[in-house]
């Protein structure tokens, strides 16, 4: 009760406080505190206070003097009057307590005041009504499973209330006009009207207001500090003001002129100095220019000629075919980037329209286009040939056809000229081998043998007169008819002794006939050579100087050294490595030439062993032939090359020449001139100036001197055999168009 | 046993580099490295052998010289092009974002490079750098001639017309050209400067366009180095004149289209006082605001001067003989101030030859329908006076009424009109010429007779001056008189008569056939009543003729048989010069036979004389040329 009273007692005093604020007594008049409320009053410092307003409106600020006035007892009575006054005047306007009666005490007959009985279960307000449920603010779903929920002051279980189901609520909504402003209560299980401010708070919430009605957001501002006359006029503290308010900072201004000096020196530019696009020639070339030599200018574009006038003489105006080539062509054929026009006067020219494009192309050409230093040869290219004497002062040599013999349209495989120059035996592959002269060409005598004849040799020797024939694989020598008597006698004796010489102790593959001397006659061979007949047409003759040995290749590969005198014959080689094309003997030493298809090798005969291996570089060698001094050898190949070895210098060919059109079938050195000759299946001859010299230091001289044509190219042969005369400075050749023909000086 | 070669670390692998491999290491993009080539003037090499120099690879690839590569890796531009790559980053990004401040101060300090150093590498002599302007000549004045859009600022039109006319200023001037050439491609000049023909092609005046295959940025870049290069030549050019460059541009009178006379050519002697009075103050104490405004006050005042002073160009040239007179005072005065210049200057007051000052006793008029841009720098450079039209812009010296008019060039056709006899007088006054004859008066360096290039004439040949290659067809040359020769010749053979030339025959069969043969001949010749003696003549004549075709026939055959004796180089090489030969010969026959066919299908007119006639103005003509130049008009007769 006290309590509440208390609590009562001070919203009175804030009324009053604002109502009266001049009104309030003194502190001095505030004695009329009973005894109990003394004690009370001890108890009740922090504002809960006596239930009774008069007694505790002033309580708050009087708490510090009650000790001073607490005997003052008079003056106590005059307040209460006072007092009294005043609630009655506030009974007016508050009703909130009940109406005190002045009445005279019947004891001590004297004026009192007599308020009427509190009753504490019905007049009390609902504040001081004590909550039946005492669980206190706990979560309620914990009773939820219980009867009751909770409990009351005197531990008594306070049961649910009795809640009607869902039909009664909704009557109840019905019926009560509140029903919508109240909210249900957890702690008493029941619904509670909300008060008004409750409801006031809902709908500032809902309005998005401030919850707090007394809340001004406008409140004028009130000026404490400023505006006239509230300036504060003296310091917070007395302490003198430092120099430094009031004096320029000295460090501060040595940083200044720092940057200052710095910037009037020029160390620190304000800003960069504006990178000026207009741009001020000087005199660049006035100092000294470095050592370094300057690069290579830029070639020069081609200046116009003639055909680029606006006006050319009229034989520069294209026609009109070329006019259409031009325009087919790619810009990058045309020779010209332009075609001539003709303009009758300058008025009339028109703007050139690729004149932006050839500007350009020339800037592509100088930072693009590789350049290179040419060297311009301005030398007549007739000085390129070399300077050589002229044929016709080193004649004698084969000039002409003085005449011609026929062998019938057969292919003349072979040709020989007997060592006295005066006779000429040729064979072609039908068998045929014909004697005739060489002065006049006439046929003296003809023989027919069977297969094809390969090779023709007169023996060298001028004591004897014979010659050998290669007759398919079999060799076969004849004596020409009308020999002298004292020629013939030797010569027989030579090919058939009476008295055989002692065959060889090993059997040879190699067999020597003669036919019985009863049966010797013009037309048939006196002595024959059986070759091996797996060896095939023998296809090369080589006679050594002296007229005792002979080589024969076959053409099967094998190549064999003969020697007349002992009817003897060897294979000189056990195994040889490539296809043999020819051999030959050296015509002073006992050195043996074998030309394989690629090399020429050169053997010692007496000692049995290798000397030198030529390389000529053809592919494939047809001929070759030694000089008669023995240290020059030419080759011939079907790849069109000569090449004319010096024995003494290397192993490589001293000069290479390519000029016939077609392969090289036969060479030849002149035996005594100073000539050599090549004929090939172009159908010509070549004949040379060969001139060797003595002395190691100069070159040999050739010179070409003549071009021989006549022989036709039949089935792509040409001339297949030359043959030098001994004597003469004529040639002897014989062509696979079936003639043989002598060519004179 | 020496050390064993690694593959690729020596020789041409190590010497040559190829783009790709350049651009990689000069890190820099492809647009940057053609830039830096252009530039530097720095062209790919072809090495020897492609394969050994891309290490193995047989690709196609262009390449450089390592060295030069080395070499432009510390080049300043370099540095710049770098610092441009970030700059462009960064602007881009400030204007992405809308900050424009920022941009505007990097726009400021966007990095500029300079070619400075480039053109004195390039050009270490100013012999060298005069020697290499003709396609910086060429671009300049196409530059000029093109109209500015987006990709060509406005800016760089200007300078390239500007540079250009400071060239053909100079070249006036200077009295240094040489050759005028109008081609169907523009006109040819070439001028001698420093002992260096100099040769420009000029467009005609039309508007060029740029055709879509055309690279632009290759052109601006070799424009950029150009416009240095020129600038700097120029200045020397001019400064070695004792001029003022850049001569200073008269912007009222390049508004009214005077071309090259909105320039003024200034002495720099003249400013030098003006400069004395700049060094001193630079010199001596420091200098005060007061100072500073006081010598600008005196080079306005100086300038002012001078600008009134300096003749207006059109009538410097109506006295050439007091502008002569007045350079040689200027070389006497200032000997002190500038060492070098005089001797230059009396170099080039030297008594000219006759040839620059060919038009000089002249007086000419363009009529509205000739370029002036042409006409006005050829007459001018050649000493003559020029007057135009309004209508070709301002600035003319004088105008068509002018009673001193020698020459009107014209172009058009004659038109018959009614015409006052003051008009009339004025006609018969004055030569009107088509444009060609001042062209081909130059060319041969001395004043032609206007007959055949007065208006509606038509025009002779226009032949280059700059020659062809040796051995060329010349149109000049009268290989018709030739062939005349021989067509009369023939004539004459003809007339006599058939039993003679029989004989010949006879003789020519016989002439070194077997003596039976001869006697037949003999008796034959007798028969026909021919006198012996006359018939051994023959037979001798004969013999030599024939010994001569053989004799030849023989030489061709050993020569023939010669070529075998060659090597296989000799020979390749004898081919290709042989082949070169052929086809220049087949060259000239062609345009030789074409003419000749002209002759013969054209029996009636004159034949195109390509050689302009030599007949010159008696008060011209020098006395030694006298007896050559009749010669040919001599034959030039007799072939009518």
């Amino acid at each position: 009760m006290a309590q509440h009273g208390g609590r009562k007692s001070t919203k009175r005093k804030q009324i009053d406080e604002e109502e009266h604020p001049q009104d309030l007594p003194p502190n001095g008049a505030l004695e009329m505190l009973t005894d109990e409320e003394d004690a009370g009053d001890a108890s009740s410092d922090d504002g809960q206070v006596d239930a009774f307003p008069e007694i505790v409106a002033k309580s708050d600020s009087d708490n510090s003097e009650d000790g001073e006035e607490e005997d003052s007892d008079n003056v106590e009575e005059e307040d209460e009057e006072e007092e009294s006054d005043d609630d009655a005047e506030r009974d007016d306007s508050l009703h909130v307590f009940p109406q005190a009666k002045v009445v005279i005490s019947d004891i001590t007959k004297q004026l009192k005041t007599v308020y009427p009985e509190i009753e504490p279960d019905y007049d009390s307000d609902s504040s001081t009504e004590d909550p039946p449920n005492r669980v206190g603010n706990i979560p309620m779903h914990w009773y939820d499973d219980m009867p009751h929920v909770g409990y009351d002051m005197n531990g008594k279980q306070v049961l649910r209330p009795a809640r009607g189901d869902e039909l009664d609520k909704f009557l109840a909504t019905v019926d009560d006009a509140s029903a919508w402003t109240s909210a249900f209560d957890k702690n008493t299980q029941s619904d509670k009207p909300l008060t008004p401010e409750e409801l006031d708070l809902i709908r500032r919430l809902y309005a998005g207001e401030n919850p707090d009605a007394t809340y001004d957001p406008y409140e004028p501002t009130v000026e404490w500090f400023t505006g006239e006359g509230k300036q504060e006029i003296m310091p917070l503290s007395g302490a003198l003001q430092p120099k430094r308010r009031w004096i320029p900072s000295k460090w501060e201004k040595q940083k200044v002129m720092k940057i200052v000096r710095a910037i009037r020196h020029g160390r620190i530019l304000p800003s960069k100095p504006k990178s000026t696009s207009k741009f001020e020639p000087y005199a660049i070339w006035s100092e000294p220019s470095s050592s370094h030599p300057p690069p290579l200018p830029a070639p020069k574009p081609r200046l116009p000629t003639n055909a680029e006038s606006y006006n050319p003489p009229e034989e520069y105006l294209p026609t009109e075919e070329e006019r259409k080539t031009w325009e087919e062509q790619d810009p990058e054929d045309r020779e010209r980037d332009y075609l001539p026009q003709k303009f009758p006067s300058l008025r009339l020219v028109p703007a050139y329209d690729r004149f932006m494009k050839e500007r350009f192309n020339r800037q592509l050409d100088l930072y693009l286009a590789p350049r290179v230093q040419r060297v311009k040869l301005n030398i007549d290219p007739n000085s390129l040939i070399p300077k050589l004497p002229s044929p016709n002062s080193l004649k004698p040599f084969p000039n002409y056809r003085s005449l011609q013999v026929h062998h019938s349209g057969n292919r003349v495989r072979c040709v020989s000229v007997s060592p006295d120059g005066a006779w000429v035996i040729s064979g072609d592959e039908t068998g045929v081998v014909s004697l005739w002269e060489i002065n006049v060409g006439r046929e003296v005598k003809r023989w027919k043998f069977e297969g094809k004849i390969g090779a023709l040799g007169w023996c060298p020797r001028t004591d004897v007169n014979y010659f050998a024939v290669g007759i398919e694989d079999a060799i076969s020598f004849i004596i020409p008819p009308n020999v002298d008597a004292s020629v013939l006698s030797p010569t027989q004796s030579v090919l058939a002794p009476t008295t055989l010489p002692p065959p060889a102790t090993t059997p040879s593959p190699v067999k020597w006939v003669t036919p019985p001397s009863s049966s010797w006659s013009l037309e048939t061979p006196i002595l024959t050579i059986q070759l091996p007949s797996t060896s095939g047409t023998t296809s090369n003759f080589s006679w050594h100087r002296r007229g005792d040995y002979f080589a024969s290749v076959s053409s099967g590969g094998s190549v064999w050294i003969h020697q007349v005198t002992r009817r003897h014959s060897q294979a000189p080689f056990k195994k040889i490595k490539g296809a043999v094309q020819a051999v030959l003997f050296h015509p002073l030493k006992p050195h043996f030439f074998v030309a394989t298809q690629q090399y020429v090798r050169i053997y010692n005969l007496s000692e049995q062993k290798l000397v030198k291996t030529l390389l000529p570089g053809i592919r494939w060698i047809s001929s070759m032939d030694v000089h008669p001094s023995g240290d020059h050898l030419i080759v011939g190949g079907y790849d069109r090359k000569l090449c004319w070895f010096d024995l003494e210098l290397s192993d490589k060919p001293y000069k290479v020449l390519r000029y016939h059109s077609r392969a090289i079938r036969s060479l030849q050195f002149h035996p005594t001139y100073p000539l050599f000759a090549s004929s090939s299946d172009d159908g010509s001859i070549q004949v040379f100036h060969s001139r060797v010299y003595n002395d190691l230091m100069t070159d040999p001289l050739i010179v070409p001197l003549k071009i021989l044509r006549g022989h036709y190219v039949t089935d792509g042969l040409g001339v297949l055999q030359v043959k030098w005369c001994s004597k003469h400075p004529w040639l002897v050749s014989s062509g696979a168009d079936g003639s043989v023909a002598v060519w004179c000086s | 046993m020496g050390r064993l070669k690694v593959k690729g670390k020596a020789g041409a692998a190590k010497n040559y580099t190829t783009r790709s491999a350049a651009v990689k290491k000069l890190q820099c993009s492809l647009a940057d490295f053609r830039r830096l080539c252009i530039l530097k003037g720095i062209f790919p090499r072809e090495p020897r052998n492609k394969k050994k120099a891309n290490k193995g690879s047989s690709a196609p690839a262009s390449f450089y010289y390592t060295k030069d590569i080395a070499y432009l890796a510390h080049e300043p531009i370099l540095k710049k092009l770098r610092e441009h790559k970030a700059f462009a980053k960064k602007i881009s990004r400030a204007l992405g974002r809308g900050e424009w401040d920022s941009a505007k101060s990097l726009e400021e300090n966007k990095p500029h490079y300079r070619l400075d150093h480039i053109i004195k590498e390039r050009y270490p002599t100013f012999i060298d750098a005069v020697r290499d302007i003709d396609d910086a000549l060429c671009m300049v004045f196409l530059f000029s001639s093109l109209p500015s859009n987006s990709r060509l600022p406005p800016e760089l039109v200007e300078n390239c017309a500007r540079l250009s006319k400071e060239w053909q200023l100079f070249v006036m001037h200077h009295r240094a050209l040489r050759k005028v050439f109008l081609s169907i491609k523009g006109v040819y000049y070439q001028a001698e400067v420093m002992d260096q023909q100099v040769t420009w092609l000029v467009p005609y005046q039309f508007t060029q366009s740029v055709p879509s295959d055309v690279d632009i940025r290759v052109m601006l870049t070799f424009l950029e180095l150009y416009q240095t290069l020129l600038s700097f030549v120029f200045f020397k050019l001019y400064s070695d004149a004792g001029l003022v460059y850049p001569p200073p541009l008269d912007a009222v009178k390049d508004e009214g289209g005077a071309g090259i006379n909105a320039f003024n050519l200034q002495d720099s002697s003249r400013s030098a006082p003006t400069q004395q009075v700049k060094t001193v103050s630079i010199d001596g104490r420091q200098i005060s605001v007061k100072d500073v405004k006081q010598t600008i006050k005196a080079i306005s005042a100086n300038s002012d001067a001078d600008t009134a002073d300096v003749e207006m160009p059109g009538t410097q040239e109506d006295q050439p003989e007091a502008e002569e007179e007045f350079m040689f005072h200027q070389s006497s005065t200032d000997t002190g101030s500038n060492a070098s210049l005089p001797t230059l200057q009396a170099l080039s007051a030297l008594p000219q030859t006759l040839t620059t000052n060919l038009f000089a006793p002249y007086t000419f008029f363009l009529s509205r329908e000739t370029s002036r841009s042409i006409f006005e720098f050829v007459i001018r450079s050649f000493g003559g006076r020029i007057g135009w039209p309004a209508s070709s812009g301002a600035g003319s010296p004088f105008d068509e009424s002018d009673p001193s008019i020698t020459h009107v060039i014209i172009d058009r056709p004659v038109v018959k009109k009614e015409e006052t006899p003051a008009q009339r007088e004025l006609r018969l006054q004055r030569k009107f010429v088509q444009p060609q004859w001042v062209i081909d008066c130059i060319n041969a360096g001395k004043v032609l007779i206007e007959e055949r290039y007065l208006q509606g004439q038509t025009l002779p040949p226009h032949l280059s001056p700059f020659g062809e290659y040796e051995g060329a067809y010349n149109p000049v040359n009268t290989i018709e008189v030739k062939d005349t020769a021989d067509m009369s010749e023939q004539a004459t053979d003809s007339e006599e008569d058939d039993a003679m030339e029989a004989n010949d025959d006879v003789a020519d069969a016989v002439a070194i056939e077997d003596p039976a043969a001869l006697r037949a001949a003999e008796l034959a010749a007798e028969a026909a009543g021919v006198d012996y003696g006359t018939f051994e003549a023959k037979v001798k004549d004969a013999t030599k003729r024939q010994g001569k075709r053989v004799s030849a026939t023989e030489d061709d055959a050993e020569g023939d048989m010669n070529k075998m004796m060659m090597s296989n180089k000799q020979k390749k090489l004898y081919e290709k010069m042989k082949y070169s030969q052929r086809k220049k010969e087949t060259e000239r026959t062609t345009l030789e036979d074409r003419k000749k066919e002209l002759l013969l299908s054209k029996p009636g007119q004159a034949p195109p004389m390509s050689a302009p006639p030599r007949l010159l103005h008696t008060h011209l003509r020098p006395l030694p040329q006298l007896v050559p130049s009749l010669v040919l008009p001599y034959a030039f007769l007799q072939i009518i």
